[in-house]
């Protein structure tokens, strides 16, 4: 049960990676990032589940993770309103220099 | 409870709230319709919406538009699943009862929008973009106010929450709980004066190409969204189903009337709000309001 | 396990890898946000069938909104939101390929490969008071931190979108369209 659900969790993980690599606009990016998190909670629970007899830090965890998939988000917006403005760019390609 | 009657009773309670809904619309409307078109109106209303044709639009999301109706209906339900109506029968008394109930609550929020994106038409999409910007300022006044009933009740689901108030109401220890639900609740189900995705400045709004069985199930649904605020408002402010000398049902039954009377009157009795306005309301002055009210349950408890 | 918690996590799980594929395999935007969402509910079952009710409840909770302003942000900053043309947008794609199938070998090889104690949480008990008391007893100060690094994220998030610059407005010198078509024409 724990190697069937940990399969699952990286098959996520693994689409994510594709996704968060090759898009070009930062949304779907952005995208990408939350399956890779998404992945990564389902493991964290499994492991609780199965591992580690109830102790609750394990579903603290999944709590922090979840607050710091709010954060990455909300700033990962900002940022992408932020650079549109200054640069007129939504998708990565129209980003070449690092300067200016 | 078994899974055959919870699926017969959540569909009962949700096909005779809808209707009722209607009935008591009709009834707080213009006094010069009889009683006899208050119970008949519906029922002819229904019957002609589900033989019309649907009309088509240009390049619509076809399987969101179906869609839209049947996720309102589903979440209606699935609100519905964690109240306990008698101390021994609740479809499925989970320990996060109430959280359940917020999360089915906030997703209301998507199918509206997908409801107003998929004819491809301008003012649908006001509409939904409308309600995204409302559904968000509601939002966590909704949610503040839901939770603080918890905290005497010291467990999320709404068993224990009914449980814990056997010596006094919610609505008594937590005063400011229930009018901010009950603006909230309206707004989740953007009843009367918070009807701003299907305003009549939009012309219809999100609704406006919605025909047929689309527009009868989208009401019926929207209905049925209104009965579960009403019931676990009866659960989790007024009590649910404690009382001296009835039945608990029969408790439930009587408070939720009482809760979807006042929803459904609100329809008449306000006039629209603009949406800026709500937003501002929602941000200024609901959610310090929903925070006093926590803090003060909070010390209260202490 | 009973035989209908398997059932349920193999469906869920499926269901979740499936709705995240589509998230990058379909042309209109509204729609990849929902299937990510749906990847989310789906993620969100597991975690309830799995004794986490209130994890996977606040998770389903949280992503309603989020795909929401994904949905709202896509319509902004796309060029065809609605996929009325089929559109393929992606770098290095071969390399993308390579890393998730990697990744997800990986990681499947040592979950298959490792051996894992078996402790499995007890059936009675109830995880969301026990996170309750650990969260406002032991751990506070893990509470306390995310809450402030919250508000700091809606300052930063302000500070960096807000349409006030260093130069001025962000929508300074933009100039609204007349009202009278011929104007608008000449």
């Amino acid at each position: 049960m724990i190697e069937l659900i940990l399969v699952f969790s990286a098959a996520i993980f693994g689409i994510g990676v594709y996704g968060a690599l090759s898009q070009q606009s930062f949304v779907m990016i952005m995208m990408g990032l939350e399956l890779m998190i998404n992945a990564t909670v389902l493991a964290i629970v499994v492991f609780w589940w199965g591992t580690t007899g109830g102790d609750p830090r394990g579903q603290l965890l999944v709590v922090v993770v979840l607050a710091v998939m709010a954060i990455e988000a909300a700033m990962g917006f900002a940022l992408v309103t932020a650079v549109y403005r200054a640069r007129k760019a939504d998708i990565t390609e129209k980003l070449k220099r690092l300067r200016n | 409870m078994n899974p055959v009657v919870s699926v017969l009773f959540v569909g009962g309670v949700l096909g005779v709230g809808a209707y009722v809904v209607a009935v008591l619309d009709r009834a707080f409307g213009p006094v010069s319709r009889g009683p006899r078109d208050w119970f008949v109106w519906p029922i002819r209303r229904a019957a002609f919406l589900a033989v019309q044709r649907r009309t088509e639009t240009e390049r619509p999301d076809a399987e969101a538009w179906i869609l839209a109706p049947a996720l309102l209906a589903a979440l209606a339900a699935v609100g519905l699943t964690a109240v306990p109506v008698t101390p021994s029968l609740a479809v499925a008394d989970v320990s996060a009862g109430v959280v359940l109930f917020g999360a089915a609550m906030i997703i209301v929020m998507v199918a509206v929008f997908l409801q107003g994106w998929s004819p491809n038409s301008l003012f649908p999409l006001i509409g939904a973009y409308r309600f995204a910007a409302m559904a968000l300022s509601f939002g966590i006044p909704f949610s503040l106010v839901v939770l603080t009933t918890a905290i005497p009740a010291e467990s999320l689901s709404v068993g224990a929450i009914v449980a814990s108030q056997e010596g006094l109401w919610n609505v008594v220890r937590q005063p400011l709980g229930l009018p901010v639900y009950l603006v909230t609740g309206a707004a989740v189900a953007f009843w009367g004066p918070f009807r701003i995705p299907e305003g009549t400045d939009l012309a219809g709004g999100a609704v406006l190409e919605a025909s047929g069985s689309v527009r009868a199930v989208w009401r019926i649904a929207r209905a049925g969204v209104l009965v579960t605020l009403s019931v676990m408002g009866a659960a989790i402010f007024l009590g649910g189903h404690l009382g001296p000398v009835l039945p608990g049902w029969a408790w439930t039954a009587l408070k939720t009337l009482v809760l979807l009377a006042v929803f459904v009157w609100s329809g008449h009795a306000f006039a629209r709000m603009r949406v800026e306005r709500f937003v501002w309301f929602g941000w200024v002055v609901l959610l310090p309001v929903a925070l006093v009210d926590v803090f003060a349950s909070g010390i209260l408890a202490l | 396990m009973s035989v209908l918690g398997v059932t349920a996590i193999v469906v869920f799980g499926v269901a979740s890898v499936v709705t995240g594929w589509l998230v990058f395999r379909t042309d209109s935007m509204v729609r990849a946000a929902y299937w990510l969402m749906a990847s989310f509910v789906g993620v969100g079952a597991m975690l309830v069938t799995l004794d986490s009710q209130f994890l996977g409840l606040i998770l389903i909770l949280m992503m309603a909104g989020e795909m929401t302003i994904m949905a709202i942000f896509m319509v902004m900053y796309m060029m065809n939101p609605a996929g009325l043309n089929p559109m393929v947008m992606v770098h290095q794609h071969r390399t993308a390929i390579a890393a998730g199938v990697g990744s997800f070998l990986l990681l499947a090889t040592v979950a298959l490969v490792a051996d894992f104690p078996a402790d499995p949480a007890p059936a009675g008990a109830d995880p969301t008071a026990e996170l309750g008391f650990e969260l406002l007893g032991r751990s506070m100060l893990v509470f306390e931190s995310a809450g402030v690094a919250l508000l700091a994220v809606m300052i930063g998030a302000v500070a960096v979108a807000g349409k006030w610059g260093r130069f001025g407005d962000a929508d300074a010198g933009s100039v609204e369209p007349p009202l009278d078509p011929e104007e608008a024409a000449s």
